[in-house]
């Protein structure tokens, strides 16, 4: 995770087979459209009615989106050559026809032994049990069953790297 | 090949090869024997003539010698015993002693006396030609030399062979001197052969060397240096052998002739051996092929028949009973066992395909309804975001405070352009929950997509087939609970191994293993200390077509009228929420109706139990 003056930068990476899926997350996971007509009517809002209120700071998501296990096993390797490795790892668990969703996990935890795994999916036939075995620790491993807000998922993505 | 033509031709060709080696080993082994031991025979019975002629010399030459070593004949011999002549050379002399001559020579070879008789008449020794001074015989016969001198054998006169003896006349005491020659013979005539046969039982003759060379063609010298020829015609076995004379020059050909009795009797005895022998082979063989057919092959082909039977049919529940005790018995209750097991294994997995395939398709439904619908949430997510939006959105108090005539110019300009703006950010808002909106209207007209996509499978026909009721019966009785079935007496209709019915297996053990656990169910609520449930069939006609009624029948709660009529409506449960443990009565007339069949309820009334009717199509055929 990275920050500037103003927003957390938190880099994901999600891997969903379902395009519309991946619109949403990443409908979810971007910075609100601020046009300039949104800025006036905010910095007139703040002026005439909260002077005082802080603008409270949104975090900031890096997303990078594929289709595929192995698309993420090897976007997860590049960004942890190049030195700047994933803070999250969201993950489809079906998606056909590559590996799926557990052995990409699998395989990137060897790569980055730190980095929170979420898995997301509509139905899992691999046991939560297997999962806690083949994508350890259980600490850093995060399972969510869809449908679900990815809004909210965003929050709870932000409080998995956010320092406690 | 079929089994049983392979053992029948087994059983031929081993037949006839015990036939073949049995004539082999009766005609070239034991048939010769019995042939040696003829020509043994044979040589024996010529062996035993020659002996009985030499025993008839022996003897001659014992009278000889008697006579010849006597005084009185020695005395005669010297003229000082004339009356010995009278009182001793006579007729009657010859006939006692059994001689055809006999001649008395003193020294010098003077003939003092002789006589030959001839059929009883007298001749002259003279005819005979072997005491003619000139003839060889006469030379060793008529004289001699020495005390111990003495001839004796066979001799060849002009009337024919005879047996002769000579010897010197002495002293009774043997003593000399020498006084003269007595010599004595027979003839070796037919009367002397009757004899020499009837003594020895061999019929045998004798033949002059010369005739007899002229009359075979018999190597002679051979004969006379083996000692024995032998030859088998037909019935008979001849015997040869050569006799010498008192010289010991080859004269007589000595011939016994030898039935082949024991060939004979050998032959009959290697017949009825071999007519015992093909008689037996044959029974055995009957009673081989009979065991064998009985025992193994029939069974083998019964089991064949009842493997062939399965698989056309696919019955595996189809067992089959050889009642026999043997290994191949074992075979069958060993198969019976093995199609049993594999007909509970096949109805198992038949039980599982059908769960997993519910399974997988429910995974799959699962995660494409739920993959569809999270854009959907999302969507949804963001209208109301996007609602929030506009009510946090402080309009209200802007236009308040702008109507305040308090308000200083400035400010109530800055509440005109704020007014301004949120009216402007309602509208970018609106035309977001409008796009929300779509997005949310595509993916529930995707779960809408898969739902008929699902429609579909569901419309699947089960494959159906025929089955025993007694097995679908039996297997779901055991939805009931262990610690129930003390209390619960579950009464099954031994006739119903009689009823077939053509249905989906899987789909008929749930509706069954359904009303069964509903009777179940409504016993437990009733609280009977004593709960029955009876399972029976009958066959009935619907429609001039075979049918068969399965009854489920409990005493639990029953129902009334009002409770019948919806009993098979969808969602409709008599059992208090959250109990219900079944597929539902709706799900279960839908599926009977699925196989061709009716589903019907009736009870007297609450509290007097009820009886559910199943009434499915009679299997038809194998």
């Amino acid at each position: 995770m990275t920050s500037d003056d103003e927003h957390e930068h938190i880099r994901v990476l999600i891997a969903d087979d379902d395009e519309n899926i991946l619109e949403a997350y990443l409908e979810a996971f971007s910075e609100p459209e601020s046009t300039r007509e949104m800025q006036v009517l905010d910095a007139l809002e703040a002026e005439l009615f909260d002077p005082d209120a802080e603008i409270e700071k949104e975090p900031h998501f890096d997303v990078v989106a594929c289709s595929q296990g192995n698309d993420a096993i090897s976007l997860a390797k590049q960004a942890a050559d190049g030195g700047e490795p994933f803070d999250v790892v969201i993950l489809d668990v079906r998606m056909p026809p590559g590996i799926d969703g557990v052995e990409a996990g699998s395989k990137i935890r060897e790569l980055d032994p730190d980095v929170p795994i979420v898995f997301v999916t509509g139905f899992s036939d691999v046991p939560l049990e297997e999962l806690r075995r083949r994508v350890p620790p259980p600490m850093k491993l995060h399972y969510f069953n869809k449908p679900l807000s990815f809004t909210q998922l965003a929050q709870d993505v932000a409080s998995m790297v956010r320092p406690q | 090949m079929p089994l049983q033509r392979k053992v029948f031709l087994t059983l031929l060709l081993v037949f006839a090869t015990f036939s073949a080696l049995s004539y082999t080993i009766l005609t070239g082994v034991i048939s010769p024997a019995f042939d040696d031991l003829d020509v043994s025979m044979a040589q024996t019975n010529l062996i035993r003539a020659e002996r009985a002629i030499q025993s008839d010399i022996q003897n001659l030459e014992a009278v000889t010698a008697d006579w010849a070593f006597w005084d009185d004949i020695h005395d005669y011999v010297r003229g000082i015993n004339p009356g010995f002549k009278k009182g001793n050379l006579d007729r009657p002399t010859l006939t006692n002693l059994g001689l055809d001559v006999m001649a008395v020579y003193a020294l010098e070879r003077e003939l003092l006396w002789g006589q030959l008789r001839i059929d009883d008449e007298e001749h002259p020794i003279e005819e005979l030609g072997i005491f003619a001074p000139d003839d060889p015989a006469s030379g060793v016969l008529t004289a001699h030399d020495r005390l111990e001198s003495q001839t004796v054998g066979i001799v060849g006169t002009a009337l024919g062979p005879m047996l002769i003896s000579s010897r010197p006349i002495l002293h009774s005491d043997d003593s000399g001197p020498i006084a003269g020659a007595l010599v004595m013979g027979q003839f070796m005539n037919e009367a002397h052969m009757a004899r020499l046969a009837q003594r020895t039982e061999v019929d045998l003759h004798w033949r002059l060397l010369e005739r007899f060379a002229a009359n075979h063609n018999i190597d002679l010298r051979a004969i006379a240096d083996a000692g024995i020829h032998l030859e088998t015609t037909g019935s008979i076995v001849s015997g040869f052998m050569v006799l010498p004379d008192i010289f010991g020059e080859p004269l007589l050909v000595l011939h016994a002739d030898t039935p082949r009795r024991i060939s004979v009797l050998g032959e009959q005895t290697v017949n009825v051996a071999m007519l015992f022998l093909v008689v037996t082979g044959v029974c055995v063989t009957i009673a081989i092929w009979y065991l064998l057919r009985g025992s193994i092959l029939t069974p083998i082909e019964k089991l064949v028949r009842h493997i062939k039977t399965i698989r056309k049919s696919g019955d595996l529940s189809h067992r089959l009973t050889l009642n026999s005790g043997d290994e191949i018995g074992a075979l069958a209750e060993e198969f019976g066992d093995l199609t049993s097991e594999v007909h509970e294994a096949r109805k198992a997995l038949l039980y599982q395909s059908f769960k997993a395939g519910k399974a997988d398709t429910a995974a799959e439904v699962l995660h494409n309804i739920r993959n569809a619908m999270t854009p959907m949430i999302n969507g949804l997510d963001r209208l109301a975001k996007s609602f929030k939006i506009a009510d946090e959105l402080r309009v209200d108090e802007a236009t308040r405070q702008l109507s305040n005539p308090d308000c200083p110019a400035e400010r109530a300009g800055k509440f005109i352009e704020y007014i301004d703006a949120s009216f402007a950010r309602i509208k970018s808002v609106n035309k977001e929950a409008g796009e929300d909106m779509n997005v949310v209207r595509s993916q529930a007209r995707q779960v809408e997509a898969i739902l008929a996509d699902q429609e579909k499978f569901a419309n699947v026909v089960p494959v159906e087939e025929n089955i025993v009721v007694d097995e679908v019966v039996g297997e779901a009785a055991h939805v009931i609970p262990k610690k129930a079935r003390k209390n619960i007496e579950v009464e099954v209709d031994q006739n119903l191994i009689r009823y077939r019915v053509r249905a989906h297996r899987i789909g008929l053990l749930q509706v069954l293993g359904n009303l069964i656990l509903n009777a179940y169910e409504s016993i437990e609520r009733d609280k009977k200390l004593k709960g029955h449930i009876a399972l029976s069939a009958l066959d009935t006609v619907v429609d001039d077509k075979p049918m068969v009624r399965l009854t489920v029948r409990d005493n639990g709660t029953g129902f009334d009228e009002d409770m019948g009529r919806c009993l098979f409506q969808r969602g409709y449960s008599s059992k208090s929420k959250g109990s219900a443990t079944g597929l539902g009565l709706h799900w279960c007339a839908n599926a009977v109706a699925g196989m061709g069949g009716r589903i019907s309820a009736e009870s007297l009334g609450a509290g007097q139990g009820a009886e559910f009717h199943v009434l499915l199509p009679a299997a038809q055929g194998g």
